[in-house]
């Protein structure tokens, strides 16, 4: 019997395997092989960490944190180790299995995607890498660790977005990825430097244990000014909570999770549910105690998540390409997520039940969110653009994928008794008990909004008469490879909801913390009904508008009368043009144009004389070579003169 | 006591100066043809190296013979990368006798060619077992003489008879500068034995001591090329043929840096701190001139002699440092300097035996042989110091004991300079890799043992950068 301790270097080293492998030897060679290997590869790293998580939560050590293996990385001073480790807590288990999961099924999925290109041996490498990081950030034991891995995931997801490095838009999509998520990378680091130099120690264990009375007579100075050693750790939990705010696309660094669409269909999917954005969330899930007791951290987590849930369900509801609605619901859903974690904080005290939501809400949302972009891929894969325009129709075609998409448009709806019914009813319900009215009606008409462009979405894909030509004349298959993981994917999509919800309210809080905690609230038992409401209600305005014998689905794709608002939105806010405005005539125009000019002129020039001089000189020594030997013999003697007077020597 | 048995500390020295009597003694037994001495050269060689493996480190203050004849850690190792230039610089001069090279007719002689090597050889083991002044001048001559023989050993090539003149001529003034200064520290001291030299300086010092340091230092500038005495370098570099060059380019500086060692850390430790920036401005000076000069050069050796003239400045460093640390530093690089810069002759020899020697000739060498190629990066990174190659560690050794001293100036200035070097070393690779090829060379044939030293050198290169243990073991051979 193979102990936990080899499971969780097997789950860690399965996809670092595949990447190797794939990536040095088999990729190159033999796609199919390499996509073969991967599979299994990702297989066994899966059956792996659902065989740990059966063991932990079936063991009476359940809820508390185990460390499987530590190893020491750099040492800097003191305590301030930076270490590889592997945490074994419910959340970091429950992301252990998400992430091997998705990562599986992907892999499953890009076998019948990925079918006829060139690199695919490179794709299914690069695909390993991305999970191996993930998964290193998953099972981080400090600050150190997950920041290495969060950039491991920053550079896998670059290489991924811009896979197709031949089409520009794929490109500049990747560039931007990495640019934006390095920003706010980079307070990230702030943060973990400041962070780490207060408390002296990067591991979590540490971090979530601290009080900030400790502190508060303590000084730093950060040398613009002298504050008090608590503040600074405020300082430095809004500087970290930055890098998940990039990381996770919150408003206004969102504007890369749309855009990165350009990347391979199963990139997107495994970007969306299990790696990448989630990673965010994670980090402040992970950071939880230590936000709660930096002042108003969590309120800024709060307002930043519950602004961007609004904000991109709104541009979601307008949007033509499918990818690009679901990549909205994505930041809709990670606001949700995002603002749940926020939300906990009450006055001085906090409530757990948001926490518990939230990470509920990454582990059923993982799977409905995978499930729907490889059904947009599969859609793709059918008519050969993303546009809904040339949709319509499918649903008599697809029979299986039909099935699938209306289970998870129902469990992100969160209509009972799909998944999203149960974690979603759980963050609403953390905005109320936290009595933050205002973002729980904003949770509440985003939910709405939700399920009306979800089955937007759903109506004018699958149903209505075929508006592609090759749809029309029947060239619609069912790729086996690509459907299967659909299918698998369903039965999470379904199940776990109520599945879990058991597992989830047992074990998941997130540990002990220095300030009060309300242990209960009251339920509101009318919530779900309310919830349940908004939901059906926009679900018959979707159909009577796009579905029903009424529903003008040729006016309601034109988007040539329409009004001032619908254009803004339609336009995402026109925000990726005010960031081409600030990078092009701020950046370039401004600040690159003088470092480039002091570049030119200054350091080249400095450069050039430099090497002019040396050449100079080089030619000086040449030249006293003449190979004339009484010179040569003068040079023995001038040089004996030569050390007498500038040898220094006490003469 | 009085014993008659011969230590066995001593047996590798005896052998080495029986040897060359052997080899050129079979000369008179067999024929022209005759493989048999080339064959004994080799066991000899190879033997002798062994033997030395065998003598245990860690002896505190080494053994004595006749207790006359010093043999310590650094000894030991001393004696065994002399050896190792010899067994090397042996190999690459057997094709020379086959057939000529580089425009020049072939050599003739090779059993007194080997021979003159081993006096040359033995020359350095005598100067790192000296014990007392005239032993020490002794040994220093005995290394020298031979390399003015072997440097006109193409008796037919004139340009080889100029830098042999030009060597002789030099060397003369050199060795008259160092009898110079032995006679005034003597005259300070009263001594020729070491021990006394260094109590009497350790006791106070006077105008005669330093002009007896200021001639030493000049002397041996000559023979280890430090600014100003290195212009014969160049030239004789390039004049005499190409083992020779080889030969000249490590034992010769690991002789000559051999000497700096024991005198610096012998007799003349007492007053290191004082000699200190003398030290470090030859360093520098030499450092300098010695990568200006190789900047523009186009003819192979002559870069290389340049080359190897910075290679001594970035040596000298080391000698600021405490005694171990130098020790291990100077020992550790001189085994990377050996193997880095015998790979590079080798290549170079392999392309003298079918073109000019010159950079026009590596063109394209990554096309045409890509396996020399490889080579002869391995090399010229490893000289550039590179890390994870050889020469990174040596350099970083040799820093490390400039700068545990505290000339972070000099440690700062070297390492600057070695930009200069990379450049230079980058356009030969440059040449071989980045340039097209030339259809009018010839191609290049390798025979088998010229591809075996090829490739045993280079894993040599790589090993001894990537197994620190080598170099931890050097260390640990001083650490007592």
């Amino acid at each position: 019997m193979i102990d936990d301790i080899t499971l969780g270097y097997l789950i860690l080293l399965f996809p670092l395997i595949t990447f190797v492998v794939n990536g040095l030897f088999l990729g190159n060679k033999c796609a199919k092989a390499a996509a073969i290997f991967a599979v299994i590869c990702n297989g066994l790293a899966f059956a792996a960490a659902g065989t740990l998580a059966f063991h932990y939560f079936s063991s009476d050590f359940a809820p508390q944190k185990a460390i499987l293996f530590d190893h020491t990385f750099i040492p800097f001073i003191g305590d301030l180790v930076a270490r590889i480790g592997m945490l074994v807590d419910p959340l970091s288990v429950m992301m252990l299995v998400v992430v091997t999961f998705i990562s599986f099924m992907v892999n499953i999925y890009s076998i019948g995607y990925m079918r006829e290109d060139r690199a695919a041996g490179r794709f299914f490498a690069l695909l390993s890498l991305f999970s191996f990081s993930m998964l290193g950030l998953v099972v981080a034991t400090n600050l150190f660790q997950m920041f290495i891995f969060w950039e491991l995931v920053g550079v896998s997801s670059y290489l991924l977005i811009g896979f197709w490095y031949h089409k520009p838009s794929a490109v500049s999509a990747s560039k931007q990825a990495f640019i934006l998520t390095r920003f706010a990378d980079s307070f990230f680091l702030l943060g973990i430097v400041l962070v780490s130099y207060v408390v002296g120690n990067f591991d979590f264990s540490t971090l979530n244990s601290l009080s900030l009375i400790d502190f508060q007579k303590q000084f730093i100075n950060l040398g613009l000014v002298t504050i008090p050693k608590s503040e600074a750790l405020v300082l430095g939990s809004i500087l970290i909570f930055t890098g998940g705010w990039g990381k996770s696309a919150m408003f206004p660094m969102h504007i890369w999770l749309p855009n990165a669409m350009e990347g391979p269909t199963p990139v997107s999917s495994i970007i969306h549910s299990a790696t990448m954005v989630v990673a965010g969330v994670y980090l402040v899930a992970r950071l939880f105690p230590f936000f709660a007791i930096c002042d108003n951290a969590l309120t800024l987590i709060m307002w930043v998540g519950a602004f961007t849930m609004v904000f991109a369900a709104v541009i979601a509801c307008t949007q033509k390409d499918i990818k690009r609605i679901l990549a909205y619901s994505t930041l809709s859903q990670l606001g949700y997520m995002m603002f749940a974690l926020g939300a906990c904080k009450i006055g001085q005290v906090v409530a757990v039940t948001g926490w518990t939501a939230s990470t509920f809400h990454i582990f059923t949302h993982a799977f409905f969110k995978c499930s729907l972009f490889l059904i947009a891929g599969s859609l793709i894969h059918q008519v050969g653009t993303n546009d809904l325009d040339a949709m319509g129709g499918l649903g008599k075609k697809m029979k299986l994928t039909y099935a699938c998409t209306l289970i998870s448009i129902l469990a992100i709806s969160g209509i009972p008794p799909f998944s999203g019914f149960f974690s979603k009813d759980e963050i609403i319900l953390a905005a109320f008990q936290g009595q933050h009215y205002v973002v729980f009606g904003l949770a509440l008409f985003t939910s709405g909004l939700t399920t009306f462009y979800m089955f937007r979405l759903f109506f004018l894909a699958f149903h209505g008469a075929p508006r592609h030509e090759g749809v029309k004349a029947g060239h619609v298959h069912e790729d086996f490879a690509m459907t299967l993981p659909i299918a698998i994917l369903a039965i999470p999509a379904l199940a776990s909801g109520f599945a879990a919800q058991p597992i989830f309210e047992k074990f998941f809080v997130p540990g002990q913390m220095n300030i009060p905690q309300l242990v209960r609230l009251d339920h509101a038992e009318w919530l779900p009904f309310v919830a349940v409401g908004i939901a059906v209600v926009a679900l018959v305005i979707a159909w009577v508008l796009y579905a029903s014998p009424w529903a003008k689905v040729g006016r309601a794709l034109d988007e040539t009368n329409r009004s001032g608002i619908y254009k803004v939105i339609y336009h995402k806010f026109y925000f990726d043009e005010m960031y081409y405005a600030v990078v092009r005539q701020f950046i370039f125009g401004g600040i690159a144009r003088v470092a480039r000019a002091f570049n030119d002129y200054v350091i080249e020039g400095l450069l050039a004389f430099t090497v002019w001089f040396v050449h100079k000189l080089g030619d000086l020594v040449r030249f006293a070579q003449a190979g004339y030997l009484p010179f040569y013999l003068g040079t023995l003697i001038v040089g004996v003169l030569l050390w007498r007077f500038f040898g220094q020597l006490p003469l | 006591m009085t014993n008659f048995a011969i230590p066995n500390f001593i047996l590798p020295d005896v052998l080495l100066l029986i040897f060359p009597f052997v080899v050129i003694g079979i000369r008179l037994f067999v024929t022209t043809q005759s493989k048999v001495p080339w064959r004994m050269a080799n066991i000899g060689f190879i033997a002798i190296f062994f033997l030395l493996n065998f003598i245990p480190l860690a002896s505190g203050n080494g053994k004595f013979f006749i207790c006359n004849w010093k043999v310590d850690d650094f000894g030991v190792l001393m004696r065994e990368v002399l050896m190792v230039s010899a067994l090397l610089g042996m190999w690459l001069s057997k094709d020379y006798f086959e057939h000529g090279a580089d425009k020049k007719p072939p050599m003739h002689q090779i059993a007194e060619f080997i021979g003159a090597i081993a006096f040359a050889t033995f020359g350095g083991f005598t100067v790192v077992s000296a014990c007392d002044l005239l032993t020490f001048f002794l040994g220093l001559e005995i290394a020298t003489i031979p390399m003015y023989a072997l440097a006109a050993w193409n008796k037919r090539d004139q340009y080889g008879s100029e830098a042999a003149t030009k060597y002789i001529l030099m060397g003369s003034v050199a060795t008259a500068f160092e009898l110079f200064g032995f006679s005034y520290l003597y005259g300070f001291s009263g001594s020729l034995h070491f021990n006394e030299i260094q109590a009497a300086v350790a006791s106070g010092s006077s105008p005669l001591l330093w002009i007896a340091v200021l001639f030493l230092f000049c002397g041996i500038g000559f023979k280890l090329t430090l600014f100003p005495f290195y212009t014969w370098a160049p030239d004789v570099y390039e004049g005499a043929p190409t083992p020779v060059t080889a030969v000249l380019s490590v034992t010769s500086k690991a002789t000559a840096i051999a000497f700096l060692v024991v005198l610096v850390y012998g007799p003349l430790s007492p007053i290191q701190d004082k000699m200190a920036p003398l030290i470090a401005l030859l360093a520098g000076v030499t450092l300098f001139v010695g990568n200006l000069g190789a900047l523009k050069q186009s003819r192979l050796r002559r870069f290389m002699a340049y080359s190897s003239i910075a290679q001594a400045g970035y040596i000298m460093v080391a000698l600021l440092g405490p005694a171990t640390t130098a020790k291990t530093a100077i020992i550790y690089y001189l085994f990377v300097y050996a193997v880095s810069n015998y790979l590079a002759f080798f290549v170079f020899g392999i392309i003298g035996h079918h073109r000019e020697e010159t950079f026009q000739s590596l063109r394209g060498l990554s096309k045409q042989n890509p396996s020399l190629a490889i080579a002869l990066a391995i090399s010229m990174f490893s000289l550039a110091g590179i890390p994870p190659l050889a020469g990174f560690f040596g350099k970083f050794h040799l820093f490390f004991s400039g700068a545990s001293t505290g000339h972070y100036a000099l440690v700062a200035f070297a390492v600057l300079n070695n930009v200069i070097a990379l450049f230079y070393y980058l356009q030969l690779i440059k040449a071989a890799w980045v340039d097209e090829p030339d259809g009018h060379l010839t191609p290049l044939r390798l025979t088998k043992r010229q591809r075996e030293v090829i490739i045993l050198l280079s894993i040599a290169v790589i090993l001894l950068g990537f197994v620190p243990f080598l170099s931890n073991n050097i260390f640990a051979g001083f650490m007592n």
